[in-house]
């Protein structure tokens, strides 16, 4: 029953035999006095033993039925609606930017059914909470997906090349896509594949702390991510988070060497190994990298959209054996990427097996669970093993990188093997030739 | 009229809430411990902007202080916080031990403990939270406090978490540490009581005894804070925050009852006047006031600020009129533009005061058509600060015919109360949906239940009996911070009780008149003190000395200041040569007045001691020595040597 959300078993027939509804103002009598209260949602985890109702004075409390005597509707009420504030108008004489919503915590509102932050606010909602943004460029938002980023697949990062591919023909000056943070790093790295040579900044903004709240940090990001897609010098695909704790300064990151490295904090993404492609602060960008692809090259610019999602990353550990890989063949999986320890290793067992996925006509592809550094598959007899294997070892490319490359170049190749060849080309940064000591 | 009579007569209501610290381990959300940082090396700043609640409204508070678009800079120290309250991390699960703790309250005070406790969030965003909300959950409805036999309503016992305190701040930004955001505090509602302000204050007095009979609530300057919601017939429900000393609570009552009764004076004043309504215009008024006379305008307009006149018709004349002592709306208008940076206003019946010259006004009234029962209010200081206070300046001006508007004012060092913002509505309230719901089960409840703490008048009686305390000394040890302390060392060291008791209650007192720093003289050093009496190492007399030199930082020890002010305890033989001495040189005065030359000797040997030796000990030793003397002389019948 819709209009009693959340509510189950005794509690929800308690309700509809006094014939309420989320939102009635309720008396109820316990054992101890009378309680008047607007009726709530219950979240779908709690139990069908207790009421909830809102105070007068705004505060929620649970009563229990076995203490309640009776319950008894004394005004009908409205249900909870979000009414977004009107949008600013847009300011002539500024740059276009494309905001595409995908979903995510930048976008969530807390579900009063669920108790949990889902996805809610549109990316025209946010551009009306946010009315600096107006400042900054003449934003057009528009919603692609609502889905949190751990549901995001393979097709939806398709759609998403494709219509920022279709954006630069429509002659914005660049592309805002707010997503989840879950999978953040992911889609940067894919679109960053698939638009390769993009001749506009396309920039990824996430926050970590909804937008319902005061202190989320999806403002700043955004404003942030907008001013660089509205403005910066160079194009390609970048993140845009919190440098540090403090809200005045946001890390630009490369779509390619960018992962989600805290599970709370605002500063979660790190750019591994490689200097910042920039910093924004207080308005301003600084520190902008040297080699990054200029605004306005590329012309003549397709997106290639096509990902098969039949690539898996598997993480070695002690006591693994070949069986998992086997099921991954069975299962259709074309291309392994393995996050071997130290330098790129895998213990005997589960070299046999790799060999095996290699010969079925597989391509298998090493990474490291260090997290940072080369691979190197020449300096102890195991790696030498791999590489003899056909194991490509794709030198210091994220783990994550190297999956969602693997699936953009199974899709984009006739056949393995091409695809290997063109896991070891340098595509979008995603490895860099140098590093350097700390 | 004197304020009480007012307070009685206008049939002023004022209700008080009660925060107070609870005495457990860990913070309310995190395992962070409760602990005050001197040191605060790490910092971050944030900015906090109003989000809808879940009813779709905007608080007018939390709007209100985003419009100051003040920054906030958060210090912090590892020992005192973490990510959680940083914001960085979700909150844990509600702290167990506080949890019991305020529900042994509730119980305490009858209140109905709720099935299922849910976890809020009030939307503050005066940066005082980093999240901009304060985490906070009913505990109890109803339930009643025993107050001079009678008794007072609760209306709620709530549990929450401390906001951040505030360090510093200036026009753009404010500071905040963050070792106290997230402690553990019980608030307690009680119903509006009549608002005489020493009754106020006896109510407070009555709940501040009850909470800290736990034994489990902290204790100390900022452990208990009053909020008050004080209204007066005929005006709305005021909100004064923070009153954190229990003397000031009266003179606040009194201040902001006489203060709503002028306002309402005014609005009768404005009402026989035919105004039913003020109708306020504004206009720039750089030009006009370019090189006026008032120093407040140029010096604004010389920092290339601006200036703005409002008019606000039928308020001419009012502005500046005191119905009662320091009560003008004038004031009220001017604390308006103080709330939102700038330094305050100058109005039309204080121009001449001022400095704004006659042609000044008329040129004014002029450009704002404003006839001359109008109000002239002139506002300068830098732009943005302007243009954000006239609003809501206006807003102020034309709720002066309703008398008293809703507002949160905060209480002042001297007694009287300031606006801060427009009062918060209900619009603040969401749940904190990243803890869930906790129920209260019936066995926990009654394992609370069973630690009924003893009332404040039994203890007092068994202080009495068990230390023979006076009255008068046994209510003040158990008002005070240190009732644990003092029934401690009264056990542990030999001293009466009494003097410890006084040492620990009154000395300080006396000490803090004189302008010894309070913060010099805390438990820690008291004790030493008392260990060292105890010892012997210094007298009993000497303990006030040796606490100021301690309390003024002039030295670190009892010992240290003992030596430094020559109060070493004398060891027997230097006293029984020091006696001697006395006896010696009073030997005529002994022959002439026998034992009667007692009292004199015994003054002169505590003078030249100079608290170096205890009484006691000088006159066990003088009464020995002078039995000795007057026999030897008995004996002899000669001079003595």
């Amino acid at each position: 029953m819709e209009d009693l959300a959340g509510y189950k078993g005794r509690a929800l027939r308690v309700l509809s035999r006094a014939g309420a509804s989320i939102g009635d103002v309720l008396e109820s009598r316990t054992e101890w006095g009378t309680v008047e209260g607007t009726l709530v949602p219950r979240y779908e985890g709690g139990d069908d033993r207790h009421v909830v109702l809102k105070l007068k004075s705004g505060y929620n409390v649970g009563l229990s039925l076995a203490t309640l005597k009776s319950v008894a509707v004394k005004a009908k009420g409205e249900k909870p609606a979000f009414l977004p504030p009107r949008q600013p108008r847009p300011r002539s004489g500024l740059q276009r930017v494309l905001v595409i919503g995908t979903g995510g915590t930048i976008a969530s509102r807390v579900d009063y059914r669920t108790g949990a932050v889902g996805p809610a606010i549109s990316a025209a909602d946010l551009n009306s909470l946010i009315p600096e943004l107006s400042d900054v460029a003449r934003i057009e938002p528009e919603i692609l997906l609502n889905i949190l980023s751990e549901n995001m697949e393979p097709s939806h990062w398709s759609s998403l090349s494709r219509r920022v591919g279709r954006g630069v023909r429509e002659g914005y000056s660049g592309v805002v896509v707010t997503h989840g943070t879950d999978t953040l790093g992911y889609t940067a790295a894919a679109l960053s594949f698939a638009l390769r040579g993009v001749p506009i900044p396309v920039v990824l903004v996430g926050a970590q702390r909804s937008s319902d709240r005061p202190s989320s940090d999806a403002t700043q990001n955004l404003i942030a991510g907008v001013s660089v897609a509205a403005s910066a010098p160079f194009s390609g695909v970048y993140v845009a988070m919190h440098l540090c704790e403090s809200d005045d300064s946001i890390a630009i990151h490369r779509g390619t060497r960018v992962r989600k490295n805290h599970t709370s904090r605002r500063d979660a993404f790190v750019s591994v190994d490689v200097p910042l492609a920039a910093v924004w602060r207080k308005g301003r960008l600084e520190s902008v990298a040297d080699g990054l692809p200029k605004r306005g090259e590329g012309v003549g610019f397709t997106p290639k959209a096509r990902f098969d999602g039949r690539a898996a990353l598997l993480k070695f550990h002690p006591s693994m054996d070949g069986s998992l890989i086997r099921a991954a063949q069975k299962g259709g999986v074309r291309a392994l990427v393995i996050e071997g320890t130290g330098l790129g290793h895998v213990s005997a067992k589960v070299t046999s097996a790799v060999c095996a996925f290699v010969k079925a006509g597989g391509v298998a592809f090493m990474t490291s669970q260090c997290g940072r550094g080369m691979v190197d598959l020449n300096v102890y007899d195991t790696g030498r093993q791999l590489a003899k294997a056909g194991v490509t070892p794709l030198k210091d490319m994220l783990a994550e990188t190297a999956l969602v490359k693997a699936m953009w170049a199974l899709g984009n190749t006739k056949n393995t093997r091409e695809a290997a060849a063109l896991m070891a080309q340098n595509i979008a940064g995603e490895m860099t030739p140098r590093r350097f000591p700390r | 009229m004197t304020a009480l009579e007012g307070g009685k007569r206008a049939g002023a209501l004022v209700g008080l809430e009660i925060h107070q610290q609870l005495a457990s381990a860990h913070k309310l959300f995190c395992a962070c411990p409760i602990a005050k940082s001197e040191e605060l090396p790490f910092s971050f700043e944030r900015r906090l902007r109003p989000s809808q609640s879940e009813t779709g409204g905007m608080d007018p508070a939390a709007v209100f202080e985003f419009a100051k678009g003040m920054s906030n800079t958060y210090l912090w120290n590892p020992e005192s916080s973490c990510l959680v309250e940083a914001d960085e991390e979700p909150p844990h699960g509600l702290d167990d031990e506080a949890l019991d703790i305020a529900l042994q309250v509730a119980v305490m005070l009858h209140s109905n403990v709720v099935d299922e406790v849910h976890v809020m969030r009030k939307i503050v965003i005066d940066g005082s939270n980093t999240t901009g909300f304060q985490r906070t959950a009913v505990l109890g409805l109803g339930g009643h406090l025993e107050v001079e036999g009678k008794r007072v309503g609760v209306q709620s016992v709530t549990l929450e978490e401390d906001a951040a305190r505030l360090v510093g701040e200036d026009r753009s930004s404010r500071r905040f540490a963050l070792d106290r955001q997230g402690v553990p505090l019980v608030e307690v509602a009680l119903d509006p009581v009549k608002g005489d302000p020493e009754y106020v204050a006896s109510v407070a007095l009555s709940l501040g005894r009850a909470l800290r009979s736990t034994g489990r609530v902290a204790r100390g300057l900022g452990t208990i804070r009053q909020d008050l919601n004080v209204s007066v017939m005929g005006g709305r429900v005021v909100e004064v925050k923070g009153v954190q000393k229990l003397p000031l609570l009266p003179k606040v009552v009194a201040y902001e009852v006489s203060r709503q009764l002028g306002l309402i004076a005014v609005a009768s004043r404005l009402s026989e006047r035919g105004f039913a309504a003020v109708e306020c215009t504004v206009v720039d008024s750089q030009g006009v006031l370019a090189s006026t006379g008032s120093r407040a305008i140029r010096g604004a307009l010389e920092k290339g600020g601006k200036a703005v006149c409002i008019a606000a018709g039928g308020l001419g004349g009012l502005m500046g009129w005191e119905p009662h002592p320091g009560v003008r709306l004038g004031r009220e208008v001017a604390e308006v533009a103080r709330a939102n940076g700038l330094g305050g206003i100058v109005h039309s019946d204080e121009f001449p005061k001022q400095g704004v010259s006659q042609s000044e006004e008329a040129e004014l009234r002029r450009l704002c058509k404003a006839s001359a029962d109008a109000a002239l209010v002139l506002v300068a200081g830098p732009a943005d600060s302007v243009d954000r206070a006239v609003p809501q300046l206006i807003a102020r001006l034309k709720a002066a015919p309703s008398g008293v508007p809703a507002e949160t004012r905060g209480a002042t060092e001297s007694g009287e109360s300031r606006y801060m913002r427009p009062r918060p509505g209900a619009q603040r309230m969401y749940p904190e949906t990243d803890i869930p719901e906790v129920k209260v089960e019936r066995e926990r409840l009654a394992a609370v239940g069973r630690l009924v703490p003893e009332r404040w008048e039994d203890a007092v009686e068994r202080y009495r009996r068990t230390y023979r305390l006076s009255l008068d000394l046994a209510a003040k040890v158990l008002d005070s911070d240190y009732a644990e302390t003092f029934e401690r060392l009264a056990r542990k060291l030999k001293l009466e009780p009494s003097l410890v008791a006084s040492t620990l209650v009154d000395l300080p007192q006396r000490l803090a008149r004189e302008g010894v720093p309070e913060s010099g003289i805390g438990e820690l050093t008291l004790e030493r003190v008392l260990v060292a009496v105890d010892k012997g190492e210094i007298a009993k007399e000497a303990a006030p000395d040796v606490l100021r030199s301690m309390g003024r930082g002039e030295s670190r020890s009892p010992g240290e200041a003992a030596g430094k002010l020559g109060l070493r305890s004398m060891d027997s033989a230097s006293l029984a040569r020091l006696i001697d001495a006395v006896m010696l040189k009073g030997a005529a005065l002994v022959d002439q007045k026998g034992e009667g030359a007692f009292s004199p000797l015994m003054g002169e040997v505590m003078a030249e001691a100079r608290g170096r030796a205890d009484g006691a000990e000088v006159s066990r030793l003088l009464k020995g020595r002078l039995a000795d003397f007057m026999a030897e002389r008995k004996g002899s019948g000669r001079s003595v040597r």
